[in-house]
């Protein structure tokens, strides 16, 4: 992966994901329509209530304030977040990990004119390729990083079943376990047990019944009374939390 | 290892860090909220190492890492107020003008290669008038000078009303920014080129110039193109200067690596390329209508000075020394 690392002061490394060209290209996308929508409403508000040429010229600069005045604002004051990078959870940083200062933002949109070149932003698609953590010349000049957003924590409560009687806490399983889960299994698991609420409910089971079925053979037990999902849940607590307490 | 049990106990931390974040951007903290920001943050920091030391799962560090980030941009930003229009202000009295003091030799170079394209240009017109085809793009010969200033005074003025001049003065503009950033690249990339677009822009000036003042029309020539041709020729030049600035730093970096050579120039370029778009603005507005005007609204003198003024003024401004940053 194409990751930057910032160490903080407390020498806690933060890494970073670059977000690609196409993320990008679909935020500046939804920004270009909005703005094109606010200054073609505005037009039209101009041109029914003001004489003909005062309202073309109203809805120029309307249109060159709002082109060159949006990103900045927005990467200024909210946190690095236009609406379109907003809704495709992008957020433009310093490259030092810090929020954006007026400079940057307004050196990264004025290089924009050349970014857009030739043609739907060609150079910016070209060195995003390029460099090593997906800057547009915008971004080179201006020392700045496009990153993605990770998903909110949305772990809540506990992987097992039931705490209390998690039934393949025995010294067999642990056993069985310590030999046959490796450590790239261990994680699916985990990975598994985190995602499981953010899955549609069909998806859950399928996946769950699938897994614990391949592990019930894996291991060679039975407990059958378990749903799939119980099982997976109750086999990633023992993994992760073998003693209990 | 158990990572039930350390999500269990230490979500509740991460959640309050992420819930006084949220209210961060909204309102402002009290000192109170802010120390309890910055004891959260920390322990954040420290639940993200051991995290790491227990698991590479992305589900667990990956939210992690992400409040870690944002926590650590809010407490170590440069500035904790962020108005717009202070900072704005601060821009274009004191810094615009430092940067351009600082990276004057840049500025001399780009200014002796435009002035070099235009002694050049006029030579090569004083030497065989016919040299003007060779060197000037096509669409500028459609009639002679002296035609052409027949027909602008005769007829009506171009630009009767504000609509006309400000819907002009906008095309002008966002057409001239594209032209100096490309002049700009060009030299960040390769010196070379810069110069050469420079050099080739005064060529044209130089041509085009002395041949209006060989058919007499001079007067005409610099009332009608001075006014916004000085502030214009300046931005030009201006950003090809940055340009030679970027290209110095990344083509001879000397002893640091391009990159750390490329960030120690950067705070003088960004406030460079501002100074030459803002100047471009004013230019295109005032191309869009003050320069559009023939004698018979605005005589040919008050044109000429009003150039004379915008060029020393906007000199003066960037290059003259003031008492406080001595």
């Amino acid at each position: 992966m194409n990751e930057v690392t910032i160490t903080t002061p407390e020498h806690v490394p933060i890494r970073l994901e670059p977000a690609g060209a196409g993320s990008r290209f679909l935020a500046t996308l939804i920004d270009f329509f909005i703005v094109s929508a606010v200054s073609s409403v505005g037009g039209f508000l101009f041109g029914v209530t003001l004489s003909r040429g005062i309202a073309m010229a109203l809805t120029i600069t309307l249109n060159f304030v709002l082109t060159w005045g949006w990103h900045v604002f927005f990467e200024v004051r909210k946190q690095g977040r236009t609406p379109g990078k907003r809704a495709l959870r992008l957020r433009v940083i310093d490259a030092r990990g810090l929020p954006v200062s007026l400079y940057q933002s307004l050196v990264r949109n004025i290089v924009r004119a050349i970014d857009f070149a030739p043609a739907f932003y060609g150079f910016a698609a070209l060195a995003t390729m390029v460099t090593a953590s997906r800057r547009r010349l915008g971004d080179l000049v201006a020392d700045t990083l496009v990153v993605r957003d990770a998903q909110a924590l949305t772990y809540k409560g506990q992987f097992a079943s039931d705490r209390r009687h998690n039934t393949l806490r025995t010294p067999r399983v642990l056993r069985l376990v310590r030999h046959k889960i490796s450590l790239e299994e261990r994680e699916f698991l985990l990975t598994l047990s985190l995602r499981a609420d953010r899955m549609s409910p069909e998806a859950r089971y399928d996946l769950m019944e699938e897994v614990a079925a391949f592990y019930r053979q894996e291991l060679g037990l039975e407990a059958d009374s378990l749903s799939g999902e119980n099982f997976v849940r109750d086999l990633t607590a023992v993994l992760f939390n073998p003693q209990e307490r | 290892m158990n990572i039930e049990r350390f999500l269990a106990e230490r979500r509740e931390v991460w959640n309050q860090l992420e819930a006084l974040l949220k209210r961060a951007e909204e309102v402002e903290l009290s000192r109170d909220e802010m120390h309890e920001l910055v004891g959260l943050y920390r322990r954040t920091c420290s639940d993200l190492n051991r995290a790491r030391s227990y698991t590479a799962n992305p589900e667990i560090l990956g939210p992690l890492n992400q409040l870690t980030g944002r926590a650590y941009r809010f407490i170590y930003r440069a500035s904790h107020d962020t108005a717009i229009w202070a900072t704005f202000v601060k821009l274009l009295t004191r810094e615009i003008p430092a940067a351009f003091r600082k990276e004057r030799a840049a500025v001399l170079v780009a200014a002796a290669a435009f002035l070099a394209g235009i002694v050049f240009g006029s030579l090569a017109i004083l030497v065989d008038p016919a040299n003007g085809r060779r060197l000037v793009p096509a669409q500028f010969f459609t009639e002679s000078p002296q035609e052409r200033v027949e027909k602008i005074e005769r007829n009506e003025e171009r630009i009767d009303n504000m609509e006309k001049a400000m819907h002009f003065g906008a095309s002008l503009y966002t057409h001239n920014i594209r032209v100096t950033f490309l002049a700009f690249s060009l030299g960040a990339l390769t010196i070379v080129m810069g110069l050469v677009v420079l050099f080739y822009n005064g060529v044209i000036i130089g041509a085009v110039g002395t041949m209006y003042v060989l058919d007499d029309v001079s007067v005409f020539f610099f009332a009608w193109v001075g006014p916004h041709g000085a502030l214009e020729v300046p931005a030009i030049i201006f950003g090809g200067a940055a340009g030679l600035v970027a290209g110095r730093a990344l083509l001879l970096p000397g002893d640091l690596s391009r990159g750390a050579s490329l960030r120690r120039v950067l705070p003088s370029l960004w406030r460079m390329m501002i100074g030459a778009a803002l100047t471009l603005v004013l230019a295109g507005l005032i191309e869009g209508s003050f320069s559009q005007y023939s004698a018979k609204t605005i005589p040919y003198p008050i044109k000429i000075s009003v150039a004379a003024l915008l060029f020393t003024g906007l000199i003066s401004y960037l290059f003259l020394r003031r008492t406080q940053d001595a």
